[in-house]
């Protein structure tokens, strides 16, 4: 892609997630450098407002990637996490924000290819839906 | 009915420090809280489609008194959403119940009457009139009626002890509050950015509608006006506005109950209940839930299932 | 009253909106939604509604309710901007109660706030007198009138098809040269008289010794019973002509950082709260006290006018109808002990 970077933000938890990352990098799969990771140590710890921020900040898009449900490295945090994200998920669109800017995912260490995977298509994603533009304001520089 | 129930609160009164109900407010369109210690305050108490106000968000500020409280049925599911959050102790609340067949959204009068010129309100079955300087307007009251009460499931309250009247059958299963959500929904992403850009922008941060909120505990310590974290920014932009009320519906989900103090608080006239009546929804149909109609249920936000039926991951 | 009365017909409002615009930036009451009446740019075709109280006074277009003071840029080279306001406004359909609450402004900030000063000093005040009072409205009490002139350039006084305009001041002489305004006929000047005679807003309590008062009321239970039904937000605060507390921030910025002044509350629980944690007002008890106290004890002290301009506004958008008129009733007759 050749066109101008887009604002992506990924939550990755420590354990699953941002190992998995890590796996992709060694094993030098290429995805799109869009994408800038903020290491968690576990989805459960994702406010639903640093989420929210995000967007209300300028995000393009917003990942939240954890361990599989049942292989929480602190046992239940993705579980809460599920339940928050996916409400989250549903309110977001209501509020103006297009299905598709807000996503959440597993991604276990070893996984790299399936993060190659997510990061590129959720990326590509960003992509096709455009910059956000909605909080832009008459006299904004 | 009026009489029945100043009849029990006087009656109740010598055990309890005060009892919270509606009375007459500053003009024939506005009732108000008033505050009963003595019984010869009792008559002060009335009950017409005036009394919107849900008196429920004042138990957390008085808990350690013994407090009597008048509710209807939106507002007695805050009392118990109260209660199984253990902010409030049930043996320092005695609830007088009154089953509701709705009440008035000045909001809709507005458009019919000058409401800040009404001289004189009087009551007929199902409708009222209203008397200025120019004449009079009659109004149905299923025209004017607040959007929470067409199709109310619990118009009779869901606590209580004691019941004004006899119990009101639901009217039906929210259908008010599910339409507004509805015409929302229909709407593109981009048109809705829109509607809320336009709608959000009128908002000048008074937190009238959180303070108005029953569940809204924290108000003095609000993550909203918090500097540490620094959630929301002091400017006066659409996106600051926008994320105060994520925030807020964010730590109201699995707790609001629907009253809609939110918005008829609100000066600025914004729709804010059917941000909240979506959130409801989307948790009615995720995990079967409703705040505050049943005893000692668990906000769903604060327990789990290790596996979800109800939620699609996406696929890659 | 310094030229003869001029008349300004309905249809050629739009016209003197536009010409007014080309030279200033014309404030405009405008329905934003339905029963909402805010303060916006007039841009062309927008509806104007000057037949009634704005929700909102035209409080923020001098006093903006976020502005920044300074612009510092970190990234480069450290710069310090200053950021002052330019250019002249005309707020066109103020009411003698939101031009009263500039008077507050005036008394309160002076020359010395520059961006206050600035703004003042270059806004022409149109104001609409008040005919019909609502029943909330009680200017008369607090030492105004719906027929006040004192603060505005010009009066505007509707008569069947359009209205009388009159200029107070040199600035609104200038503003009457405009082609809208045809003198007006002997008939229409009558009218307008006669209008002004019917109108008719008796004061609600009679307010000396309210200062005091107020000072013997100080430490009594009389404030948290009064304010029981309180929620303590900031809506009256936030609508009110003469309320003009601030607070100062610092705000992170992509380029480096930004100052702002932003309007505060004494409803909310971190107005008075203090850097050791303590809070003198920690109840709404004491803080609805304190607004009370501010606007008809402290302020005429200092002052000598009330720091409350009677708008009402205060009791029409309380979501629970406290009643700022009944409680100085009562405070009136409050005795000791």
């Amino acid at each position: 892609m050749a066109k101008r970077e887009r604002r992506i933000i990924g939550f990755l938890c420590n354990w699953c997630s941002y190992g998995g990352a890590d796996t992709a990098g060694v094993s030098r799969l290429q995805y799109p450098t869009d994408l800038r990771v903020l290491r968690v140590p576990c989805s459960g710890r994702v406010n639903p407002l640093l989420v929210v921020k995000a967007f209300a900040e300028g995000a393009d898009g917003v990942l939240v990637s954890g361990c599989h449900p049942g292989d929480c490295h602190y046992v239940e945090g993705n579980y809460y996490a599920r339940r928050r994200l996916e409400l989250l998920k549903r309110l977001l669109p209501f509020m103006g924000i297009e299905p598709g800017r807000f996503e959440y995912t597993w991604v276990s260490s070893s996984e790299g290819q399936r993060w190659q995977k997510v990061a590129t298509e959720f990326t590509e994603e960003i992509h096709r839906l455009g910059p956000f533009e909605g909080w832009e304001e008459e006299g904004d520089r | 009915m009026i009489d029945r129930l100043r009849e029990a609160v006087r009656e109740k009164l010598q055990e309890l420090d005060l009892v919270i109900g509606y009375g007459e407010g500053y003009d024939p369109l506005h009732a108000t809280p008033v505050f009963i210690q003595k019984p010869e305050e009792v008559d002060r108490l009335i009950w017409n489609p005036l009394c919107v106000h849900n008196l429920a968000t004042y138990l957390y500020e008085l808990r350690g008194k013994r407090v009597g409280v008048v509710v209807k049925g939106c507002d007695s599911r805050s009392v118990l959403q109260l209660l199984n959050e253990g902010l409030i102790k049930r043996e320092e609340i005695y609830i007088f119940g009154i089953p509701c067949d709705g009440v008035i959204d000045l909001r809709k009068v507005a458009q019919k009457v000058d409401i800040y010129r009404v001289k004189e309100v009087s009551w007929q079955k199902d409708a009222f009139t209203a008397k200025t300087d120019r004449g009079e307007v009659s109004l149905g009251l299923e025209e004017v009626l607040q959007d929470k009460c067409r199709g109310c499931p619990y118009p009779t309250p869901v606590i209580h002890d004691f019941l004004a009247k006899d119990p009101v059958k639901p009217k039906g299963e929210g259908e008010g509050l599910l339409e507004q959500v509805s015409e929302l929904e229909e709407l593109s992403p981009q048109e809705r950015l829109a509607y809320w850009r336009k709608e959000l922008e009128r908002c000048i941060r008074c937190y009238a509608c959180r303070n108005a909120c029953p569940l809204c505990v924290c108000q003095d310590f609000c993550a909203a006006e918090a500097r540490d974290p620094h959630w929301i920014p002091l400017r006066d932009r659409v996106k600051e506005k926008w994320m105060w009320q994520m925030l807020h519906v964010l730590h109201l989900a699995g707790r609001c109950t629907g009253c809609g103090e939110c918005e008829r608080a609100c000066p600025m006239g914004i729709p804010l209940l059917r941000i909240r009546a979506k959130v409801n929804k989307e948790l009615k149909e995720l995990f079967d839930y409703e705040a505050g109609v049943k005893e000692g249920v668990r906000p769903p936000l604060l327990t789990y299932q290790v596996s979800e039926p109800k939620i699609e991951e996406r696929q890659w | 009253m310094k030229d003869g009365v001029k008349f300004l017909e309905e249809g050629a409002l739009e016209g003197l909106l536009r010409r007014l615009s080309e030279r200033a930036r014309v404030w405009v009451p405008v329905e934003a939604t339905p029963g909402v009446v805010l303060w916006r740019p007039w841009r062309e075709g927008e509806k104007v509604r000057l037949d009634r109280q704005g929700t909102e006074p035209p409080k923020h277009v001098l006093f903006p309710r976020s502005e920044t003071l300074l612009r510092i840029y970190e990234k480069e080279e450290l710069k310090i901007e200053e950021v002052m306001p330019q250019g002249p406004s005309v707020i066109f359909g103020a009411r003698p109660c939101d031009v009263r609450g500039f008077e507050v402004f005036d008394q309160v900030f002076g020359e010395e706030d520059p961006y206050y000063s600035v703004r003042r000093r270059e806004t022409t005040i149109l104001t609409v007198l008040c005919t019909e009072p609502e029943r909330t409205c009680f200017c008369t009490t607090v030492g105004g009138g719906p027929l006040e002139e004192k603060g505005s350039d010009v009066t505007l006084l509707w008569i069947e098809g359009g209205w009388l305009a009159q200029a107070v001041t040199e600035r609104g002489e200038e503003v009457l040269r405009d082609e809208a305004f045809v003198e007006a006929s002997r008939e229409q000047i009558e009218k307008g008289e006669q209008r002004k005679e019917a109108v008719k807003l008796d004061p609600v309590v009679d307010l000396s010794g309210i200062p005091e008062k107020f000072l013997e009321s100080f430490t009594s239970d009389f404030w948290r019973r009064v304010t029981a039904k309180c929620i303590s937000c900031g809506a009256c605060t936030f609508l009110c002509p003469t309320c003009y507390c601030f607070n100062i921030t610092d705000e992170r910025t992509p380029e480096g950082a930004e100052r702002l002044r932003s309007w505060d509350a004494c409803m909310f629980y971190h107005y008075t709260l203090e850097a050791s944690g303590h809070n003198p007002r920690p109840t709404k008890a004491e803080r609805y006290r304190n607004r009370i106290g501010h606007k008809f004890s402290y302020h005429p002290s200092n002052y000598g006018t009330y720091g409350c301009t009677g708008c009402g506004r205060c009791i029409k958008y309380c979501p629970v109808g406290m009643d700022v008129r009944e409680i100085l009733r009562e405070l009136k007759e409050y005795a000791e002990g």
